[in-house]
């Protein structure tokens, strides 16, 4: 496996567990301030990944340092388009509901929602494109 | 995984025709990763026409000598 596609399976693994941790916040207290799970939430994501991205560094200095090939850059930019397609449905879908009656607390939650949905997505597709080869 | 692609190559074969080059190495020599050298070797990638001079190039060759089209 490339250091690129463990990047991808550890990052992805980590913005589905604080994705899951930031949804248990937020149905913990749905109408408090959204700074409240906001604040946990970026804190972890910044620490785990720092602590990740040292580990994988440490672990394959060589690789870490080697800019993406041309396979790798291909498979992050389609990956990319289509994480755009799934944050863009999600938002426009945030947004309807805001229409139909939603709180704009409940608002900015989907949007962040739909944020971690599509990063979750990108380190997925990067993982199938690598494996495909693109 | 993945559709093969029409273009067929030689990479593995002039690899071993050069003393038995690593996938490593030569993709250190032509700029990608091993794995995108497996990728290729196995039908899965095709690489830019500038990867492909490369790998010719390193081996002496011309283009055509290392890829073709299938079935030709």
């Amino acid at each position: 496996m490339s250091f690129r596609e463990k990047s991808a399976w550890v990052m992805g693994a980590i913005m589905l567990a604080t994705g899951v941790f930031y949804a248990q916040l937020v149905a913990g207290a749905p109408q408090a301030p959204v700074i409240g799970p906001l604040i946990p939430y970026v804190l972890a994501v910044v620490v785990f990944s720092i602590v990740a991205q040292v580990g994988l560094a440490i672990a394959s200095p060589k690789e870490a340092n080697a800019p993406a090939d041309e396979r790798e850059r291909s498979a992050i930019d389609r990956a990319g388009n289509w994480s755009g397609v799934v944050l863009g449905f999600g938002v426009v879908s945030a947004i309807i509901m805001y229409i139909g009656g939603w709180t704009a607390t409940m608002l900015v939650h989907a949007i962040v929602g739909a944020l971690i949905v599509s990063t979750v997505a990108e380190y997925a597709l990067q993982i199938y494109f690598f494996r495909r080869a693109v | 995984m993945g559709k093969r692609s029409p273009i067929t190559n030689r990479v593995r074969e002039l690899r071993e025709e050069h003393d038995r080059m690593s996938q490593a190495a030569l993709g250190e020599a032509v700029g990608v990763t091993r794995h995108t050298i497996i990728a290729i070797e196995q039908g899965r990638y095709s690489p830019s026409l500038e990867t492909a001079f490369r790998i010719a190039r390193l081996f002496g060759v011309g283009v055509e000598d290392v890829f073709g089209w299938e079935g030709e």
